[in-house]
């Protein structure tokens, strides 16, 4: 390999993030925009803002960067893309142009590793249809990559965290555990292939998701990034005015996850995320330690979390295993607020 | 006394070291915990007290010492309790605990039909037996007998309501794309699976 990227950075991916509890303290004195033509909005802490441009087309508009959370310079790339891409699918949208955003340190790593990282990106890109037209890159160090994404979705079909109705099931496309794995490679405490599961499923892109939540008419989801599933199931939570309750043994993990939140492999950021949602998460008595602090893992380029009426949750669910999401499945509902916001058990 | 020193490490190193450092002493032995990034103390501070093991802190300087104290009560954490007696609340009488290990949907080769059909038989004998197995554990085709539409399904249910413990290996439903068939048992990985088979007293493997 050229350049390990790994070398340069002490936490990577989405684990880079600020905790979400200060995060909300900093903005919440911040005046909202007053344009009516704004959808969505970080009022409902979604994950990209919408504008309406007229009754037939908004603009779902979305950033994400972060530093390196693999060695490989392509790689890194295809994952920040997948990654900054997805926010477009989990509002519904269909994602169109991007720019590329990068820092990079001009003379401490090879320049070659540059043109990966951008390749990477690009051909991720591509793959979702998606032309990147421009970008912009200054020196810095560690290196840090991601796009800006702009993607069309029709005003009346946006999903949002605040689209979740009292009786949908949940349903989460992509196993837990990538902050884990990633923390596990580190500490040199996986196989290769485990490592390489998890790289594939952060490669994965939530495109054929997105097109499915359209299909069976989904108004309420989210993906799963840095603050875990219990951050953001409590954000659809609060955004939707229902509690959400999760069934952690359902919840489809990454393989070697588990063995290692067991050794005490878990990430900061998990114990970050953790902050943020006790304030409205009632922990059931009997669940287990490592599948809480699994559930407050921060993923990077995570999978779908989407609520759908229980009618038509097994046929989703299907498609979904159909459509190369094969780690799909059921692991919660929404059910009439009480007290706590997210119930893990 | 034993001392797991993390000075230079970040994070999750010192829990990882601070967990096995636990694993390794004497059960009623503290362990002495040398920490010098405040990140990485908060998180044991947390890990320790949510695995409900009581601690005390001094500082010396940018250097914390954390001392878990198991001197009076050794508490295992609760998931390291759950896997010492994952395959039985309490021993068989006699003390010994016997596991299922059931690794096909069929019992024996040769003719598959017939395979089908003693496999029935014997969860349908299964049931019978007095006490019942502590745990049963589905692997590979295994698990597809514990499906919604399975004959032997009813017997399952029965076994888990006698008290037995029905263990899925989730790798498998995966596989099979069977996640949501599966009404009875909780999913397990193999890291679970391995603990329940090495703490059986003795395997029955049909």
């Amino acid at each position: 390999m050229l350049f390990d990227l790994l070398t340069t950075v002490e936490t990577g991916g989405c684990s880079a993030k600020i905790p979400p509890r200060q995060l909300e303290e900093l903005l919440k004195d911040m005046p909202l925009p007053a344009d009516p033509r704004v959808m969505v909005d970080i009022a409902t802490h979604d994950d990209a803002g919408v504008y309406k441009i007229n009754d037939e087309t908004a603009l779902v508009i979305t950033t994400d960067f972060f530093p390196p959370m693999v060695s490989d310079g392509y790689e890194f790339g295809l994952i920040a893309a997948a990654n900054s891409i997805s926010d477009v699918y989990a509002m519904g949208g269909t994602p169109l142009v991007a720019l590329n955003i990068m820092m990079f340190p001009s003379t401490r790593i090879p320049m070659e590793v540059y043109k990966n990282i951008l390749r990477g990106g690009l051909d991720k890109a591509r793959e979702a249809g998606v032309s990147i037209i421009g970008g912009h890159t200054i020196d810095d160090w560690p290196p840090k990559y991601g796009l800006a994404v702009i993607g069309t979705v029709h005003p009346g079909r946006v999903i949002t965290n605040a689209g979740v109705r009292e009786g949908d099931e949940l349903i989460l496309t992509k196993p837990l555990g990538t902050g884990i794995i990633l923390a596990g490679q580190r500490m040199k405490m996986i196989t290769p292939l485990q490592h390489e599961h998890a790289v594939s499923l952060m490669k994965q892109l939530n495109a054929r998701g997105a097109e499915l939540m359209q299909k069976y008419g989904v108004r309420g989801a989210t993906d799963i990034t840095g603050f875990g599933l219990a951050g953001h199931a409590l954000r659809m939570a609060r955004g939707s005015g229902v509690t959400i309750t999760i069934d952690m043994k359902s919840v489809p993990l990454l393989e070697g996850a588990y063995s290692l939140a067991d050794l005490g492999c878990i990430p900061g950021a998990a114990f970050r995320n953790l902050d943020y949602t006790e304030g409205g998460t009632l922990f059931a008595g009997d669940l287990d330690y490592n599948l809480k602090m699994i559930a407050h893992d921060a993923q990077t380029s995570g999978g779908l979390l989407m609520a759908v009426s229980p009618e038509k949750s097994r046929e989703l669910l299907k498609e979904l295993h159909e459509s190369g999401y094969g780690g799909a499945a059921l692991i919660g509902k929404a059910i009439r607020k009480r007290e706590a916001d997210v119930v893990l058990q | 006394m034993k001392t797991v020193d993390t000075r230079g490490l970040t994070c999750p190193a010192p829990l990882i070291k601070t967990r096995q450092g636990l694993v390794e002493a004497a059960p009623d032995e503290d362990v002495e915990i040398l920490i010098d990034n405040p990140t990485s103390l908060s998180n044991v501070k947390r890990y320790l007290s949510d695995n409900k093991l009581p601690f005390t802190i001094r500082g010396e300087g940018s250097l914390s010492i954390v001392t878990v104290r198991r001197g009076e009560k050794a508490e295992l954490s609760p998931n390291e309790k759950e896997y010492c007696t994952a395959s039985a609340e309490e021993p068989a009488p006699g003390g010994r605990k016997t596991v299922v290990a059931v690794a096909s949907d069929r019992m024996g080769s040769g003719d598959d039909d017939l395979g089908t059909k003693l496999m029935l038989s014997f969860f349908r004998t299964l049931v019978m037996l007095e006490p019942a197995p502590a745990a049963v554990v589905f692997y590979n085709t295994g698990v597809k007998l514990a499906m919604d539409d399975s004959p032997a399904l009813e017997h399952i249910r029965e076994l888990a309501e006698k008290g037995t413990s029905i263990f899925i290996c989730t790798t498998c439903i995966n596989h099979f794309g069977i996640r949501e068939r599966l009404p009875v048992g909780s999913f397990s990985d193999m890291y679970q699976i391995v603990n329940i088979l090495r703490d059986a007293d003795h395997i029955i493997r049909p």
